[in-house]
């Protein structure tokens, strides 16, 4: 009787988020796509979205999402064209997905690179189920169960063994949101870049209205390749965005990743990094600026299987008003994976009484020979470098503008490619308002 | 002309009467030299009016070039042309010098409602002040103060007192931290700007400073209030006997 009264309830609350997956049944799609979609719908529906109760859970609370019932469609989505952002760089090429569906007659790729539908590349690229399987425990990653339950939007971006791809790729997810539908959206994305490949990424989160995007992305790096992946996330006032990323590197590539977070009513960031073999380089670091009743966060972790990686995470926040930040980092060394050298490093400035940060910096080490450092603290603008900056004429604003400026520039210095910092420190001056 | 004048001023810093009656008129052209022994109210003086938050005024008031001093914000004194050199100037991490002299200036000079200069004699303007000073162009990419020597830092203060030109600067124990050279470079950089429109506030525990800067005028503080007034030979004899006819205390 207790049994059923609890399955009755589980029911309840994940039966909404799963409903409107039973449309995707009526598509063609390969069998394999049809069984993670089925293993995904299973998962989410014994577990249904995390509560605070959870792990990893404690300080990031989904009240912004479960307030609204979200809409998934399976049609091809209506947008004004016009809304579109112009793009980021004016030497870049741009591959645009709407409402998460690829849109290729607005996309323009590379040359060495090749970017299909997720649902195209799931019949045409050899060995690509092993690439876009989930990876991880569902049970624990609701989010990833949910994503896998609407297998069907995204795009899969491949780069050949040996090609170094020099002009960078926008990745543009626009999301147009509706009053009275709120969309619900789940894409997919896969970046498989071949052996000694290289390839710059701007992958950028935009939209208007009030949505829900949960995306999974997996990255799969090939033997020394190399990734720079520089994401803004710039998303409608009232949208909430989860995206879990995925990270698995061969021996000797690299990934340095970036992160601006700025938009979004909720917002969660997470990263699983896996370091699978040796001499490994991976980099995710990010800035997030917060206010009004924003929530946002990150949640990394780098796992090193194999010796001689190097892994940084080093984060810089801003928040303001009622705004809150969740950073919860991990850098888990195998015993194998000695003189791994692992950095963590997260620093909140509030700017308000009411501004919140939670943090959870976590080092588990099991290799004896490794130099790892973590640190994590908040704290306010310093009062007495903004009396030095106003006696010297600078107005109040303007010198906190300042202060938090420099700030900031401590962890964009872990972006290695100019017109990247620029498009960050762009985007940070505006937040700033001016 | 009266540029600076001082008034029954009380000033209170957590709680505690520090200035306790403040009377001081300075004219254009003037250089004071303010002189006390520790905990005589001397930096307060110098944060009151530059306005440093913390730091209450109870009574009194402060006349800055006809305006009321006290009713303005700390940038504001600053457009007004007023000028404090810290004694522990402040490190900002990640703030270029230049950046910070550059953005000084234009917000000074946009206050004061002049031209913002072009980049070209921003730093011909630049350049020509810390030849004067001595100072290595190694510095200006440097964050604030970071990692300064203190010579270095005091310099920085003196460069920037350069480049905004105030009507009145205040020197709060410049000379704390400075060996002999580094002390006569920055009193040539502060001589270099006297001139009959500009007014010095020297404030100085020992005489030795005041031997690179000649005062006009020499005010003795102690226990919040200017107990003597007098020449530069008042330094002097300071210097012979000290504060104690001053404090109380036995000598």
């Amino acid at each position: 009787m207790k049994f059923s009264l609890q399955q009755q309830a589980a029911d309840e609350a994940t039966l909404p988020w799963l409903e409107d997956a039973q449309k995707l049944g009526e598509q063609p799609a390969a069998d394999w796509v049809k069984a993670m979609r089925h293993t995904g719908a299973e998962a989410f529906s014994r577990t249904g979205l995390p509560t605070p109760s959870w792990e990893g859970w404690q300080h990031t609370h989904l009240r912004p999402l479960t307030q609204t019932r979200f809409h998934y469609k399976v049609e091809p989505v209506k947008f004004d064209i016009n809304a579109l952002p112009s793009s980021l760089l004016k030497d870049a090429a741009r591959i645009v997905l709407v409402n998460g569906q690829y849109k290729p007659e607005l996309s323009a790729t590379p040359e060495g690179v090749i970017v299909m539908s997720l649902m195209d590349a799931s019949v045409q690229v050899e060995g690509i189920e092993e690439h876009l399987v989930t990876v991880g425990d569902l049970a624990t990653a609701p989010f990833k169960a949910l994503n896998a339950a609407y297998m069907h939007d995204g795009a899969v971006i491949i780069v050949k063994d040996g090609a170094d791809i020099t002009q960078p790729l926008e990745v543009l997810f626009y999301n147009a949101g509706d009053a009275d539908k709120a969309p619900s959206l789940q894409p997919r994305c896969l970046y498989w870049l071949g052996k000694n490949s290289g390839l710059t990424v701007f992958e950028r989160h935009a939209g208007v209205g009030a949505y829900f995007t949960n995306i999974y992305t997996g990255i799969f790096l090939e033997s020394a390749s190399r990734l720079k992946f520089y994401k803004i996330e710039e998303e409608s006032a009232a949208a909430c965005h989860f995206s879990y990323t995925v990270l698995q590197q061969q021996k000797h590539s690299s990934f340095e990743g970036f992160s601006y977070a700025a938009g979004g009513r909720l917002v969660r960031q997470e990263y699983q990094n896996l370091l699978i073999d040796s001499g490994i380089s991976c980099n995710v670091s990010g800035v997030y600026l917060l206010k009004d009743q924003q929530c946002h966060d990150f949640t990394v972790l780098t796992d090193h299987f194999e010796p001689d990686g190097t892994s940084v995470q080093h984060f810089k926040g801003v928040i303001d008003d009622q705004a809150r930040s969740v950073f919860q980092g991990k850098i888990h060394v195998r015993r194998v994976a000695q003189k791994t050298n692992g950095n963590q490093l997260n620093h909140a400035l509030l700017l308000s009484e009411k501004a919140e940060a939670s943090f959870k910096p976590e080092l588990e080490i099991y290799a004896d020979d490794v130099k790892c450092s973590h640190g994590a603290a908040s704290g306010q603008l310093d009062q007495d470098a903004l009396f030095y900056l106003q006696s010297r004429g600078i107005p109040a604003t303007e010198a906190k503008s300042l202060l938090i400026e420099s700030f900031l520039n401590g962890a964009l210095a872990e972006v290695s490619f100019a017109p990247a910092r620029e498009v960050y420190e762009e985007r940070i001056r505006e937040w700033l308002g001016h | 002309m009266t540029m600076l004048k001082i008034e029954n001023l009380h000033a209170e810093v957590g709680g505690r009467e520090v200035l306790k009656g403040i009377n001081l008129a300075v004219n254009a052209g003037e250089v004071h030299a303010v002189m006390g022994p520790n905990g005589s109210g001397k930096s307060t003086l110098s944060y009151v009016l530059a306005g440093r938050p913390g730091y209450e005024v109870t009574k009194g008031k402060v006349i800055f070039l006809g305006k009321d001093l006290l009713s303005l914000s700390p940038e504001e004194r600053a457009a007004t042309g007023l000028f404090l050199a810290f004694q522990y100037p402040v490190e900002i991490p990640g703030v270029s010098t230049t950046t910070f002299l550059k953005t000084a200036l234009s917000a000074v000079r946009k206050q004061r409602g002049e031209k913002e200069l072009a980049p070209v004699e921003f730093l011909k303007l630049q350049k020509e002040k810390m030849a004067q000073l001595g100072m290595d162009a190694d510095m200006l990419k440097r964050g604030v103060n970071v990692g300064f020597s203190g010579g270095e830092k005091k310099r920085n203060e003196a460069l920037q007192m350069a480049m905004l030109a105030p009507k009145l600067a205040i020197l709060d124990e410049t000379d704390s931290g400075l060996d002999i050279d580094a002390l006569k470079v920055v009193a040539g950089g502060v001589n270099a700007l006297r001139d009959k429109d500009r007014a010095f506030l020297v404030i100085t525990h020992y005489q030795r400073l005041l031997d690179y800067i000649k005062p006009d005028i020499v005010h003795v503080l102690t226990h919040g209030k200017i107990q003597k007034t007098g020449g530069p030979e008042l330094a002097l004899e300071l210097e012979n006997k000290g504060y104690a006819e001053f404090t109380g205390d036995a000598a």
